[in-house]
C-alpha cells in the first residue's frame, strides 16, 4: 500500500527553461529517496537530463544528497530543483 | 572726463579677462594634481595595511553606520584594515565595489581584464558613456576613487589565471567572485581554498540570482556543491540569455552586506546557505546546505587538487562571457554574408529561415525572412513545420529551374543556425520536399557589420 503526496517542484535557473514550467504539482509517495525522486523528475521531463549531476536538489529547502534514503514526504512539501547560475 | 571712463572700463575688462585665465588655470593644476589611478597589468607585492585612528572626518563620514550597535567604531576599524579581491567589475562588481568603499573598506582589488561596452551600461553602473572602450578595472576604480578617496584602490587589467591566481588572492583578506563565466568560477574557488580565504560569491541570469559564501567556517565550497562542471553547451550566459540590470545589482549589493559583515568582524550567516532571488515574483528562498564535504576534491580530507589546474580544459570553455563560435558544418555547408548578399541583389529563388526566438526576431529581422525558432524545429512542433513546408513549396513555385531550393538558414551570431542546418538535413528527405540547406556565417550581426550597417546589433 502506497501513500501518495502531493507536492510542489519548483524549477529555478536552467530546470525552469528546460521544463517549460517554474513550479508543478507532482504526486509522490511518501517513502520516495532523492534517487527515485530525480529519476521520477526526468521521466517527467527527459529534457532534465542535460542537468543530470548539475543541480542541487532540496526539500523543504533542505539540501538532499542524491541517495536512497527515504525523503519522509508530505502533502504541500516543496521540492527545489536548483541548476547554478554563472553570470554576472 | 568720458575718455578716463572708458579708458578704466576698458582696462577693468582685460583684468576681468585675465583673473578668469589665472582661475581656469588654476582650476586645471588642481585637477591634474589628484592622485591619478594607475591601472596595473600584472600581480604586485601589496604593502600591509596600516592601522590608524579614526579621523574627525571619517567620524563625520561613517556617523549613520558607526552608530550600529552591530558595527560601530570597532566594525569601523576593521573594515578600514580589510582588503577585498573583487573579481570582475561588471553587473555585480559595480554595485559591490560601489558599497564597499562607501562604507570604507580598506583596499579594494578590482580585476577585469574587459573593456566598457554600450551593452554593459544597463546593470554595470559604475561606468559612464565616456568610459566606452576603457578598461573596466580603471572605469570602476575611477568611479569608486570619486566617491572615496580615502579607499586604497588597485585596477587590475588582467585576466585571473592559473599562473597569478594565487599570489594575488594570497594578498586579500576576502574575495567576492562577480565573474561570468564557469571556469573562472572554479579557479576562484580553489584559489581560495588553497589560500584558505572566504569567498562571497553571487551570480545571476534574466530574472534570477544566488548567493552563497563558500570555504567559511566548516561551510562547503563551490566543488563540494558542484564537483563537476556542467557540460558547455548546458550554460547560458548574458549575452545569450539576457539579464535584467537591477538583478546583479541586488546580488551585488547582497555581497556587498555579506563582505562588510566578514570585514568588519560580525560574520557572515551565508556559509552554509544556497540563497536564491526569484526577480519575478520578488521572492528570497534559502536553502540550508551541508557543510564541508570530506570527499571534496579540493577542500575534502584527501584532497586532489593541491594546485592550480588548466580550468578551460576542466570546463571545456574559455574564461569568458562572449560566445563560443561553434564548428557544425563543413565549408559546403555554409556561406559568408557577402555570398548571401550576392544571391539577394540576383533575386535568385531561395528561402531564408530565422532561426531565433521571437523576442529576438521582435528586436530586429530581414523582411524576407521566414521565423520559425530552432527549439520548435527541435521539438518537431506540427504548425511551424506546416508553415515551413507551405513556404518551401510556395519558394519552389516561382523557381525557374527543377533543382532543389536554397534555404539559408540565419540566426544572431552564426551558432544556432548551424544546429537548425543540421535538422534540416535530416528532415530533407523523408519530411520536406528536396531542398539544399546552408547557414549563413556569422549571421545577422555580420550582416550588420559587413553588409548593412543600418542593421541594429545588440
Amino acid at each position: 500500500i502506497n501513500t501518495y503526496y502531493l507536492v510542489t517542484v519548483l524549477y529555478f535557473a536552467k530546470s525552469a527553461e528546460l521544463t517549460g514550467h517554474r513550479s508543478e504539482v507532482v504526486p509522490l509517495p511518501a517513502a520516495t529517496s532523492s534517487c527515485q525522486l530525480w529519476a521520477l523528475l526526468l521521466e517527467l521531463h527527459p529534457s532534465l537530463a542535460a542537468l543530470q549531476d548539475q543541480v542541487v536538489l532540496a526539500v523543504r529547502q533542505q539540501y538532499v544528497a542524491l541517495g536512497d534514503q527515504a525523503l519522509l514526504l508530505a502533502d504541500g512539501d516543496e521540492v527545489a530543483v536548483v541548476p547554478p547560475l554563472s553570470g554576472g | 572726463m568720458a575718455d578716463e571712463v572708458s579708458c578704466l572700463k576698458a582696462r577693468l575688462l582685460d583684468k576681468e579677462t585675465e583673473l578668469d585665465v589665472l582661475k581656469k588655470k588654476l582650476a586645471q593644476y588642481e585637477k591634474n594634481e589628484k592622485p591619478c589611478i594607475e591601472l596595473i597589468d600584472k600581480v604586485t607585492t601589496l604593502t600591509p595595511l596600516e592601522s590608524k585612528p579614526l579621523s574627525n572626518e571619517d567620524i563625520m563620514r561613517y556617523s549613520r553606520q558607526l552608530l550600529l550597535p552591530e558595527l560601530g567604531v570597532r566594525g569601523q576599524k576593521n573594515l578600514s584594515q580589510s582588503s577585498v579581491l573583487v573579481v570582475g567589475c561588471g553587473g555585480l562588481g559595480c554595485p559591490l565595489a560601489q558599497y564597499l568603499a562607501a562604507a570604507g573598506i580598506g583596499r579594494l582589488g578590482l580585476l577585469d581584464y574587459d573593456e566598457v561596452e554600450l551593452s554593459n551600461l544597463h546593470r554595470q553602473v559604475l561606468h559612464r558613456e565616456e568610459s566606452q572602450g576603457q578598461a573596466k578595472a580603471l572605469s570602476a576604480a575611477t568611479a569608486v576613487n570619486r566617491l572615496n578617496s580615502t579607499v586604497e584602490c588597485i585596477p587590475y587589467n588582467l585576466q585571473l589565471s592559473s599562473e597569478n591566481a594565487l599570489q594575488l588572492i594570497q594578498q586579500y583578506d576576502i574575495v567576492a567572485d562577480c565573474s561570468d563565466n564557469v571556469p573562472t568560477r572554479y579557479l576562484v574557488n580553489d584559489a581560495c581554498v588553497i589560500s584558505r580565504k572566504p569567498l562571497v560569491s553571487a551570480s545571476a541570469l534574466r530574472m534570477e540570482g544566488q548567493l552563497t559564501v563558500y570555504n567559511y567556517r566548516g561551510g562547503p565550497c563551490y566543488r563540494c556543491l558542484y564537483p563537476v562542471p556542467p557540460p558547455a553547451e548546458t550554460v547560458t550566459n548574458c549575452s545569450d540569455g539576457g539579464v535584467l540590470g537591477v538583478v546583479p545589482g541586488i546580488m551585488g549589493c547582497l555581497q556587498a552586506l555579506e563582505v562588510i559583515k566578514i570585514a568588519s568582524g560580525q560574520g557572515s550567516s551565508c556559509g552554509q546557505q544556497l540563497v536564491m532571488f526569484d526577480a519575478l515574483d520578488t521572492r528570497f528562498r534559502s536553502i540550508r546546505l551541508r557543510p564541508r564535504q570530506p570527499e571534496c576534491a579540493v577542500c575534502g580530507e584527501k584532497p586532489s587538487v593541491t594546485q592550480l589546474v588548466d580550468y578551460e580544459a576542466l570546463c571545456g570553455s574559455a574564461a569568458t562571457d562572449k560566445c563560443r563560435r561553434l564548428n557544425l558544418l563543413s565549408k559546403d555547408h555554409r556561406i559568408t554574408v557577402q555570398e548571401y548578399k550576392a544571391v539577394v541583389d540576383n533575386a535568385s529563388s531561395h528561402l531564408l529561415l530565422d532561426v531565433r526566438p521571437p523576442v529576438e526576431v521582435d528586436i530586429c529581422r530581414l523582411p524576407i525572412s521566414l521565423n520559425i525558432p530552432l527549439s520548435s524545429l527541435q521539438q518537431g512542433k506540427g504548425g511551424h513545420l506546416q508553415l515551413l513546408r507551405e513556404s518551401i513549396s510556395q519558394s519552389k513555385g516561382q523557381m525557374s529551374g527543377d533543382g532543389p531550393l536554397p534555404v539559408y538558414v540565419i540566426c544572431k551570431q552564426g551558432n544556432d543556425s548551424q544546429k537548425a542546418v543540421q535538422l534540416l538535413e535530416k528532415m530533407s528527405t523523408s519530411e520536406l520536399d528536396e531542398i539544399t540547406v546552408k547557414d549563413i556565417c556569422g549571421g545577422l550581426m555580420a550582416w550588420s557589420q559587413k553588409i548593412d550597417p543600418e542593421f541594429p546589433q545588440y
